[in-house]
Order: structure tokens, then sequence, then C-alpha cells
């Protein structure tokens, strides 16, 4: 029961890590609201495997993020599914119409790339060291800086 | 918009997304014992319910046998029970293929690599079974005659003529397949290629 515990308590405290996979995964509401479910599950499928062996942020972007690839969007659960408020995904809570905008804006050019670049991109803008980004993706870490550069040249293109 | 922009407006906007705390105990509760039956899953349900009607198909076809009694009613009969055989179990196949992979022991290349493996493989056997499935029609049809009404379809309509006349459609409907799968694979493979040139 504890550890049912701890695990609630760290969704709770990393809730923004999956809002933003998500976010970045699916551009629709009711695709958004399968994703998360889905990556709660199978982290928590997963949770008993965890032994602190890894840091908790990669642990939950590699199963964030594999679970982005394997969901099937256009899937349709009926009867099954826990209805998610629907602020729990919705934009963050701001007064400032640009700004909103401007988020928007930067999903959408995300969503653009495909899914390698969906990935490397996501945890840059985390914040994430390359050598981070290389134990999450499997990636090695020049090919994570090699791949950046490109990224940056194809967002270019996208915006231009 | 420049990435190292990107990345400021991303900090902005995750600050917000901190200090929204709206997922709560009870929420996460749920989502942990929710039954998923994904897609996958449905499809391979789905699949398993074909699959029995073609095993009750190709067991009636098989047990009457001997009253395919003309060469052309034998090999309809050979075909038919072939593609009935080998199609479900292929797409059967490809299923499996998607749903074993590992979620939580794979890094993200591993599984897209999988993933887009799968995908490519499930894609082609789609494609086959539309394929197969149009052969199936033409071949099933004078079998089932024979086999339920007793007609040799071939001597009594004009069975040739149809499946000529048709021939057209039939060619048509297969480019029409050809086209409606080429860039969902066409997708897939590029990842898989750019998977195997970087390490």
């Amino acid at each position: 029961m504890q550890s049912k515990k701890d695990f609630i308590e760290i969704i709770k405290d990393n809730q923004g890590l999956i809002y933003k996979v998500v976010k970045v995964y699916t551009d629709g509401k009711e695709s958004g609201e399968d994703l998360y479910q889905e990556i709660i599950y199978q982290l928590w499928k997963s949770f008993a495997s965890f032994r602190n062996e890894a840091k908790l942020s990669t642990w939950m972007y590699r199963i964030a993020l594999n679970t982005a690839i394997v969901h099937l969007k256009k899937e349709k659960r009926k009867g099954n599914q826990v209805s998610i408020d629907e602020i729990v995904l919705n934009q963050p809570d701001t007064s400032d119409t640009l700004k909103e905008e401007q988020f928007a804006v930067l999903y959408t050019q995300i969503r653009k790339l495909n899914s390698i670049d969906k990935a490397i991109v996501l945890l840059y803008l985390e914040g994430k060291t390359h050598e981070e980004t290389a134990l999450i993706t499997g990636f090695t870490t020049t090919n994570i800086g090699t791949r950046l550069s490109r990224i940056k040249q194809k967002l270019i293109a996208q915006i231009n | 918009m420049e990435l190292e922009e990107m990345k400021s407006l991303w900090e902005e906007m995750s600050d917000k997304v901190e200090k929204q705390k709206k997922v709560t105990d009870s929420l996460v509760l749920k989502m942990t014992r929710v039954n998923y039956s994904s897609k996958i899953n449905k499809l391979i349900l789905y699949e398993m319910m074909g699959a029995l009607v073609c095993l009750v198909a190709v067991i009636f076809i098989l047990l009457n046998f001997s009253k395919l009694d003309t060469w052309y009613l034998l090999g309809c009969g050979l075909v038919s029970v072939i593609i009935i055989v080998f199609l479900p179990l292929f797409s059967f196949k490809a299923l499996c293929r998607m749903r074993a992979i590992n979620i939580s022991g794979n890094d993200y290349k591993q599984t897209l690599m999988a993933y887009s493996k799968g995908k490519i493989q499930f894609l082609l056997v789609q494609k086959a079974s539309l394929y197969f499935g149009a052969i199936l029609l033409v071949c099933l049809l004078p079998v089932m005659g024979k086999l339920i009404a007793g007609y040799d379809f071939f001597k009594v309509t004009d069975i040739w003529f149809v499946y000529a006349l048709s021939f057209p459609c039939f060619y048509y409907y297969a480019i029409w397949v050809r086209n409606s799968y080429i860039k969902a694979t066409m997708e897939a493979e590029n990842i898989l290629k750019e998977l195997q040139q970087g390490s």
C-alpha cells in the first residue's frame, strides 16, 4: 500500500513531465486523455521494477516516451476510460493571450518533427544534458549533438 | 522560432505547468486500476473472431473436398484453403509482434525501431489481406456454390463472363490498395532508415 502512496506522490510531483509529453505527441483532447492515462498506467505497471538505479526522471521519460510511440492516436476506448477533468490537459492558466498563442505555436512546431527529433528536442527543452538524453533515448551523446543542430535547421525551415 | 527562443518559452510554460497541480490522488488511483484494452488488444480479439470463422470454413471445405470434382473447382478449393489458413496467421503474428514491445525495458531508440519494424510488417500484411481477400472472393464463390447448393457455377452460370468484366475493377482496387499504404509505410521506413544510419 505504501508503494501506491509513493507512486501517487511521484505522479503528482511530476505531472508536468507527463503533461508535456502528452502535449508534444498528441493534438486532440481525446487522444491526449488516452495517452495521459496510458502513460500513468504503464508507469504503474513498471513501478515495482523501478529500483532507484536510474534517476526517477530518466525512468519516467523513458516510459512516457516509449508509451507515446506505441500508443495509437486514433484509438477510442469506450466504457473503460477514466474521464479526466478537462482542465488537466488544458494550456497553463495565463491571462496573456499572446503567450497562449506562443505556447500553441511551440507545440505545433515540435509536433511537426518526426518521432526521433520530437523526443530529442523535448529533452533538450527540458534542460536534459546530452548524457541524460542519450540514456533515455539510446542514441550516443555525439549523435544527440549532431541531431540537435539538424533539428535547428529543420525548425528554421518549418517556420520560413 | 530559434531553438534557444523555444527553450526560454518552454521554461516559461513549464513554470506555469508546475504551478498547476491538477491531478488528484483519486484520479491517479483510478488510472492505475483501469483495465485498458488497447487498440492492439482489440484488434487481436477481432483477429481471433475472424480466425474462428476461417477455421469453420476450412473444416467445412476440407470435409467436403471430395465433392469438388473438376480440376478448376479443386484449384479454387485449394487456393481458398491456403488463403483462409495463412492470412489470419500472418495477421495475428504481426499484431503480436507490435504487442510484444517492451515499454519498460527498452530505450526510446529500441522501442521506435521495434515499433517501426512491426508497423511495416503489419501494413504489409494488411495490404496482402486486401489483395488475397479479393482473390479469395473469386475462388470461394464457385467452391461454396458447389458445396452448399451442389451447382458447378462455371457450367450453370456465366461466372467466367462476370470474372472477366470485374477484372478492371479488381485492377483499380489493387492500385487503390497500393496507394493507400504507400504513405504510411514510407513514414515507418524513413524512421527505420534514420535509426539505422545514426547510432
